[in-house]
């Protein structure tokens, strides 16, 4: 990794997200002799993937994929890696793209920060950690997580109590109170948008109550509870840490849907409630798993199998759409079901500990809201050409993973191989154009395309 | 653990920093005093004998999810361990050395 030293960056490829996208996007194009820079909006990479339990249909452990990636690029001596910062705008240069960035301060200095945690320890503020969804607690200053990348810590002034304990205990002298957000811009050859997605809403259908009980929670959520690290070491619901011993899954409550603006299949949400029951037949031997759903989509390699699977070991599938989730005085949640299974449809009421809803997969909101590439009606980035899948209508700029829309993580990892040799054989006929001769006088373009960062001056 | 006290240039920065933050708000001392009483609340009842968080909760009059993630809070910086289950719920203790702080406290 490199270190911050000075502000305004140029390098060949700008890759904006460090999930399992950009990761994969910036590793291929450093393999490829490319100087690649990272920039991560949160503390540490790894985006949603690093927060997973298993993936399907393998079930292989989420953060063992996941780990070693982030490890290569934050050692890869062509990866320069920015967190905490975000793009506020992009603009094309004739050059290249110009990307005005915005680096929030976390009142540590990084190169003093051994990740002790003795800042942590002596912290007596807590805080609802957003990487356990809230389930668990974060001190004011701590490392974001076990597995975080970089392993330094954060300080959240929204918490501190400014008591000094953290600088007290520090023994580098790492904590910088001075520490300001500071703008600066850099420079690339090519841009690669691997921005992920955000969930929708759970409380956008009303008639599911969610914003009324602790125990109607989101699949991330499940997720944590089902890690090998979870913010309680076991399965619990939140409302009273009860055992669960009835566990429902909704599918399509958030997409599929024309009244929440979202009429599109997230694609992933059959496939993780088929996996989430499994790991929870394992983890809850004597638990009765629910899944109601509309249609199962299991379209990838060995995902059909996968939920024949889910099938034979005794996992209730329930064909048919839930109308209302009414939660109860002693925390559990009678869900009202329209069944069409039978031949004739039938109105059933079950009781559950707890429910998951199966939210849509929609764009993030922030940042790259900012950037001029065109969006789909989906409101994802639009790829114009199909020859071209990661071709955004901006020249030099792409898409990966789930930035252009909903996918599984297979599909991300290929995509972003895609859009990473899509950006190099664009960088490559650049750099071919700057070293021709260009006009009578012989003079040739000026772009920045050789491998350099350089930087070009600070703030 | 071992801590220094703060230089003359770490005391300025603290104030600068305090002073950017627009001072430290009512509402967080508020939410530290609560946390740091409803934490004693639960280390005493818990001193006493291991309980589940509808026990503690029912005890201190206070929700069960709150109680619930104040407990995880006190399990994760080592404060509180399981110990064993009652039902359809887990049991938590205070882990030997808490034991002995909330018998001195009280």
């Amino acid at each position: 990794m490199i270190a911050l030293k000075t502000l305004n960056r140029r390098t060949d490829a700008l890759v904006v997200g460090g999930g399992i996208a950009g990761l994969q996007a910036a590793l291929d194009l450093a393999d490829q002799g490319f100087k690649a820079l990272i920039v991560e909006r949160q503390p540490s990479i790894g985006g949603h993937m690093i927060a997973l339990s298993k993936v399907f249909p393998t079930l292989d452990c989420a953060s063992c994929i996941t780990t070693p990636k982030m490890s290569a690029a934050v050692h890869h001596p062509k990866i320069e890696l920015l967190v905490n910062t975000e793009v506020q705008s992009l603009e094309s240069t004739g050059a290249g793209q110009r990307a005005t960035v915005t680096r929030q301060p976390t009142y540590v200095d990084n190169d003093k920060c051994i990740g002790c945690r003795l800042c942590e320890y002596a912290c007596e503020v807590e805080y609802p950690d957003p990487f356990e969804q809230g389930l668990g607690a974060l001190r004011a200053i701590a490392i974001p997580f076990a597995n975080a990348i970089p392993q330094v810590a954060v300080l959240n002034p929204a918490y501190c109590t400014t008591c000094g304990l953290c600088a007290r205990a520090c023994p580098t002298g790492a904590i910088d109170y001075t520490q300001e957000a500071v703008t600066f811009t850099i420079d690339a050859g090519a841009v690669i948008l691997a921005t992920g997605f955000s969930l929708n809403s759970l409380n956008l259908k009303p008639q599911f109550h969610a914003a009324q009980s602790r125990n109607i929670i989101s699949p991330l959520t499940m997720e944590r509870l089902l890690a090998p690290h979870a913010p309680y070491g076991r399965v619990l619901r939140p409302s009273d840490g009860k055992i669960p011993q009835s566990i429902a899954f909704i599918h399509c409550a958030g997409s599929r849907d024309q009244t929440l603006g979202v009429p599109y299949c997230s694609r992933v949400c059959c496939m993780y409630f088929i996996k989430q029951a499994m790991l929870l037949s394992g983890a809850l031997p004597l638990a009765d798993l629910t899944l109601y759903y509309i249609d199962i989509r299991a379209f990838g390699k060995g995902y059909e199998q996968f939920y024949q699977n889910a099938r034979a070991m005794g996992i209730n599938f329930v064909r048919g759409k839930v109308l209302r989730i009414e939660p109860l005085a002693d925390g559990d949640l009678l869900v009202h079901v329209e069944a069409t299974e039978a031949a004739e449809h039938c109105y059933r009421k079950v009781r559950h500990d707890l429910v998951v809803l199966a939210q849509g997969m929609v764009p993030p909101s922030g940042g790259p809201a900012l950037v001029p590439v065109r969006r789909a009606t989906d409101g994802f980035f639009d790829l114009p050409e199909a020859t071209d899948p990661s071709g955004t209508n901006l020249p030099g700029v792409f898409a990966a993973g789930t930035a252009a829309g909903p996918k599984d993580i297979v599909d991300t990892i290929t995509d972003a191989g895609a859009a990473a040799m899509a950006a190099g054989r664009y960088l490559q006929r650049r750099r071919r154009e700057n070293s021709a001769p260009v006009g009578e006088a012989g003079t040739r373009r000026r772009v920045h395309l050789e491998p350099t960062m350089d930087a070009v001056g600070a703030n | 653990m071992a801590t220094k006290p703060l230089t003359t240039e770490q005391k300025q920065a603290l104030a600068l920093f305090r002073k950017r933050l627009g001072g430290v708000s009512k509402e967080k001392h508020e939410r530290l005093k609560h946390q740091v009483t409803l934490r004693k609340a639960i280390r005493d009842f818990l001193a006493r004998q291991p309980a589940t968080i509808p026990e503690i909760a029912s005890a201190l009059a206070r929700p069960a999810d709150e109680v619930l993630w104040q407990v995880m809070g006190m399990k994760k910086y080592g404060r509180v361990r399981e110990a064993g289950d009652s039902g359809w719920y887990a049991r938590y203790g205070l882990i030997e050395r808490e034991t002995e702080a909330a018998a001195g406290e009280v």
